[in-house]
């Protein structure tokens, strides 16, 4: 079955990478609001802006603060992610991150390198406390949302562009409907097109954002509190939601290559895995 | 004898029974060709091609297709 209507298309940058949202038979005007609500998302979430809510709450040195739905749904999420991925997915690495050197967007330059010692993530839990309306962080703990505020993004983005749309915030997207040609929305995977219908996909790799020697890039393996060296180097995932999709990814990529086929077959609906 | 009567009245309509099942069964045998409902776009469990960059695997809920994609997934 074909549909009649057009498909509507708009490209961006925000986030730090690039966004595109999609939508079949809506207004342009409807996407621009979704632009816009990720802007302000954006500048809601980034670590990186001392005027952002959540760099507020990470300097909030151990009180009880306010926050916003939008955060207090977000710090819910990461709680989960932290059950289901074992402790892997841990939003508290931001002390691991500033440690390497990784304070500023990679678009203001390549951090400089200066972790000389690290130690293991504290348990998400352990560190984070929430109540309706209101959370609080232990002194001297950090969060940083990095892929989970995308995949979470994009979701409500995706439900908001109605029944047939599909946002991609840098790689983390939600497909909602049946797509353009009514068979699912046509979307590329590790150099394949799937069809995805009411699912979203992710990717995780340390092949990007990376500096200095090696080893040097930013996803922090939360065991040891350094950059992940696992066996492998780029996992995609397609999943339920996009947010499943990041974390089921960043897990996957975590346990290494000799377990995370059978974590995927477990979470994933598809999945590619390159060592 | 009226006992007598229930009871013979109680076999006949069991072997009765019996015999009308067994006849239905029979003429009603079971199609191994007959379409799943709903239909089943590709049956059995997920695919893997491993490729010199790594290894795809696709479920049966995640089809593959020919067409241009739209946008992709990558890391960012």
């Amino acid at each position: 079955m074909r549909h009649s209507a057009p498909l509507e298309a708009l490209r961006f940058q925000a986030l730090g990478t690039s966004c595109s949202l999609f939508a079949v038979g809506l207004p342009r005007d409807r996407l621009l609001e979704g632009e816009l609500w990720t802007r302000r998302m954006g500048a809601r979430l980034t670590r990186f802006s001392p005027d952002s809510e959540l760099s507020g709450f990470n300097a909030s040195a151990g009180r009880w603060v306010e926050i916003s739905p939008e955060l207090e749904a977000l710090l819910r999420e990461s709680l989960h992610a932290f059950e289901t991925s074992g402790g892997l997915v841990n939003v508290a690495v931001l002390p691991s991150m500033i440690g390497i050197g990784y304070t500023k967007p990679m678009s203001e330059g390549r951090p400089a390198a200066t972790m000389t010692q690290s130690r293991p993530t504290p348990a998400l839990p352990d560190v984070l406390e929430l109540k309706p309306g209101a959370a609080r962080l232990q002194p001297g703990e950090g969060i940083d949302l990095g892929g989970i505020a995308k995949g979470w993004m994009a979701d409500r983005l995706c439900e908001a562009l109605g029944p047939n749309g599909l946002a991609n915030l840098g790689g983390d997207l939600s497909a909602g409907g049946p797509g353009p040609a009514g068979d699912g929305w046509p979307v590329g995977l590790a150099g394949v097109t799937v069809l995805l219908v009411d699912q979203g996909a992710a990717t995780s790799s340390v092949r990007r954002r990376r500096w200095g020697g090696d080893n040097d890039h930013h996803l922090i393996d939360p065991r040891t509190g350094q950059p992940a060296k696992t066996g492998l180097e780029e996992v995609s995932v397609v999943a339920a939601s996009g947010v499943e999709a990041e974390v089921v990814a960043k897990t996957a990529l975590l346990v290494g290559p000799e377990l995370a086929p059978v974590f995927c077959a477990a979470r994933a609906l598809a999945w590619w895995l390159s060592p | 004898m009226r006992a007598a009567a229930l009871k013979a009245g109680a076999t006949v309509l069991t072997v009765a029974t019996t015999v009308l099942s067994s006849l239905y069964v029979t003429s009603h045998l079971k199609n191994p060709a007959a379409p799943l409902q709903p239909t089943v776009l590709r049956s059995g469990g997920a695919s893997a091609v491993a490729g010199p960059g790594g290894t795809l695997t696709l479920g049966p809920s995640v089809q593959p297709s020919d067409v241009q994609p739209v946008t992709s997934t990558y890391a960012s």
